[in-house]
């Protein structure tokens, strides 16, 4: 069953298309790895989802419910992380999450459950506005993560963290589905990264999906296509090569 | 997710942003030169006003005028720029709350400010009083019953004002901007004060209503009339539907 | 050179934009005022500058130093926003250079906004108040005055404006110096002096050793502010 799942989804803004008839499906319990360069459409993906831009055709279906007559049920099941950190930097770690949790209605330990998933605990005093960029990124995950919602999506969620970082967060991404039974959309520019911690990966360039499928249908497709398959990252850079000569030399 | 949760979600993310410390500094501002000029409400003889009337009276213009527009604009901008500097208003359109209710549930918090500005300045008035008082040996202390009914009705007056500049700052993205606008629309209440449509323009209601007063105690002012009709109705028209419009606007420039 | 560059900067600013909107407000004050009640200006004695000013001037003068302050904000709210400045102060360049353009920049405005009021009021003289030749020229001198009277103002703002990193500390005080300046009383002529206090003095009716000490006050005052900018550049220099 998929949790996710679109039908020609199109943005357009005046002139130029970030998105074009995308058809994504993302399996129920799966961690979905949406790769593509910079500026592919990930982020306006991701934003339509959550209602934060509207589709200028197409539609699509989040576990079960269609958009916009079921938004506010539709963000009730979902946890985002969005673009750059969204936070208010006037109040602590601890208070900024406290308003989301208001706001869903959920139960106070859920903040300190939150706090000790992404190991913000000790600075839950902190202001928000003084956290390094790494806090700010863990401070937007444990927004998402509050109260355990059954859908994640995060945008680019180790941007900016260190080594250290990236490995846990990779870690704590990879065991949501199994310890939270949920299914998480997770997005970014790196098909190394994101073969660490996703079992379906779908390849986006200049709003168009090259690839949807499971990571070893890619290396299959790879071979069969005679592209070098020892590294995914080599792979994954001949595939938009490609598809840029094909669109006439665009970069 | 009722309005009341909402409320309360809004009043926690203005903590620290010195809010109430702008509130208090006006208030301070307004009433010191007052206390040290008090000697000038002696010399109103050809006024024809009592010299606690006068303290009063001079007092509550020179904070209708400017110093309570001005403040409330730059309530509005603070409240709205919370939101806009770290993005908070992507997380909460990302999250299960009906817009408009949110954006009603700022009003709100808005509302409640200018209360808390007006309550200062009652009883800054009193301290005020009591110190002029004390100063010039002569009471300039006004019974409650007249102070605390005429600050609640100058409250009532403010509101469309107050709504004027919510629907200023939602629909000017741009801080300095919405910032500029608010502080240019007083500027001309004094003159639509003083024509027959002064009803039309919010921001002169509460400097109105001052003048209104003004014209009670003293002998020698011209009197102005504050007919209900058809100010209340034009009032509560122009109040409700800017609401509507910032419910409508709210979160749509983060919403391409 | 640092005039072109500061024109170069101030694009997609929306401060040309702000400026001519002030320019068409402050204008349109004046012939709405007399337009809604003629004969009550018609009846009144003494000339139209007189009497227009009278109406008009103070209006016009908030208008404009609320204006000239949010101009400068935004003028040194580009430098600060994005660390800009750390750029220019990392140039071979003179940072008072910077203080000039911002002058250059701000100054032009101004006048553009004053010459749209002159405009507007000769216009209300002539059109209601019967003012010939000779009444328009004194209109032209109030006016001439008034620019003059802004200038320390003008200067002053932007001076607060480069000393303050946040923009909002910056109009803070600017809207308290304009607030301030309209509760001065203006028979004390020490008081009067105050930058933001002097657009609000008003020339027809004043007496010419006023007018001669008010004219070398601003002069004075729109010096001293410059160089109190540079001071302010050298001390911070020093404590960098």
């Amino acid at each position: 069953m998929n949790m996710i799942q679109t039908r020609n989804l199109t943005k357009s803004y005046g002139g130029f298309t970030a998105v074009s008839n995308l058809n994504l499906h993302v399996p129920k319990g799966s961690v979905y790895g949406f790769v593509g360069p910079n500026g592919a459409g990930k982020s306006t993906t991701m934003k339509m989802f959550l209602g934060l831009t509207r589709p200028s055709s197409g539609a699509f279906v989040i576990d079960k419910m269609s958009y916009p007559h079921n938004r506010v049920k539709i963000l009730r099941e979902i946890g985002s992380f969005i673009e750059a950190p969204a936070f208010y930097g006037n109040l602590t770690g601890e208070e900024n999450l406290d308003i989301i949790r208001r706001i869903l209605k959920l139960p106070k330990s859920t903040v300190d459950d939150a706090l000790e998933l992404v190991d913000l605990t000790p600075y839950r005093k902190r202001l928000a506005r003084k956290y390094s960029l790494g806090m700010k990124q863990r401070l937007g995950l444990a927004g998402a993560l509050l109260g355990r919602p059954p859908i994640l999506i995060l945008d680019e969620p180790t941007n900016g963290l260190d080594p250290v970082g990236i490995h846990e967060i990779r870690m704590l991404i990879r065991s949501l589905p199994d310890k939270f039974d949920c299914t998480v959309f997770v997005s970014s520019h790196l098909l190394s990264e994101i073969e660490l911690m996703a079992d379906h990966i779908g390849v986006l360039n200049h709003g168009h999906l090259l690839f949807e499928g499971t990571l070893e249908e890619l290396k299959e497709k790879a071979s069969f296509e005679g592209y070098p398959d020892e590294n995914l990252e080599n792979m994954f850079l001949a595939l938009i090569e490609e598809d840029n000569m094909r669109r006439g030399g665009v970069k | 997710m009722n309005i009341f949760t909402l409320t309360a979600v809004e009043f926690k993310k203005i903590k620290r942003s010195k809010i109430l410390l702008i509130l208090i500094a006006a208030t301070l501002i307004l009433w010191f030169p007052n206390i040290l000029n008090a000697d000038l409400n002696f010399d109103m003889s050809d006024i024809g006003i009592s010299p606690e009337n006068s303290f009063f009276i001079q007092g509550f213009m020179g904070m209708a005028w400017f110093i309570y527009p001005a403040v409330m604009v730059v309530a509005t901008v603070i409240l709205v720029q919370t939101e806009r500097t770290n993005h908070g208003i992507l997380k909460m359109l990302a999250l299960p709350v009906s817009t408009p209710l949110l954006c009603l549930a700022k009003f709100i918090v808005l509302a409640v400010a200018a209360a808390a500005f007006i309550l200062f300045m009652t009883a800054g008035y009193y301290i005020a009083a009591a110190a002029a008082g004390a100063l010039n040996d002569y009471s300039f202390i006004l019974a409650p019953d007249y102070v605390l009914p005429f600050a609640g009705k100058l409250y009532l007056a403010s509101l469309p004002m107050v709504s004027v500049f919510w629907l200023i700052a939602v629909c000017i993205s741009t801080p300095i901007f919405s910032v500029g606008a608010g502080l240019i629309s007083i500027v001309p209440s004094v003159l639509i004060n003083n024509t027959k449509a002064w009803f039309v323009y919010p921001m002169g209601y509460p400097f109105y209503l001052v003048m209104t007063e003004y014209g009670e105690v003293a002998e020698n002012i011209g009197k102005s009339q504050m007919d209900p009709i058809p100010w209340i109705p034009v009032a509560v028209g122009i109040t409700l539907i800017c609401l509507l419009i910032s419910c409508l606007c709210f979160g749509r420039a983060e919403r391409r | 050179m640092s005039f072109r560059l500061e024109c170069k900067k101030i694009r997609r600013t929306g401060l040309a934009a702000a400026f001519l909107a002030g320019s068409v407000i402050a204008a349109a004050l004046p012939v709405i005022n007399t337009a809604a009640r003629p004969d009550t200006f018609s009846s009144m004695t003494g000339s139209p500058a007189a009497i227009l000013s009278d109406a008009n001037l103070q209006m016009i003068s908030m208008l404009n130093l609320l204006l000239i302050t949010a101009g400068a904000c935004i003028l040194y709210h580009i430098e600060y926003a994005d660390n800009g400045l750390q750029k220019i102060q990392s140039l071979p360049v003179r940072e008072s250079g910077l203080f000039i353009g911002k002058c250059g920049i701000l100054l032009p405005f101004v006048l553009m906004m004053i010459l749209f009021e002159t405009a507007s009021l000769c216009f209300c003289g002539w059109r209601w108040l019967d003012a010939g030749k000779e009444e328009l020229i004194e209109m032209l001198q109030t006016l001439g005055f008034t620019l003059l009277l802004t200038l320390p103002a003008t200067v002053t703002a932007l001076v607060i404006a480069s000393a303050c990193r946040n923009m909002w500390t910056a109009l803070g005080i600017g809207v308290l110096c304009v607030f301030m300046a309209t509760m001065l009383s203006t028979d004390n002529f020490i008081a009067s002096l105050f930058p933001y206090a002097l657009p609000f003095q008003i020339l027809p009716g004043m007496e010419t050793e006023r007018v001669i000490h008010y004219c070398i006050a601003a002069v004075c005052e729109t010096a001293a502010a410059c160089a109190a900018e540079i001071i302010h550049l050298k001390v911070r220099r020093l404590f960098a």
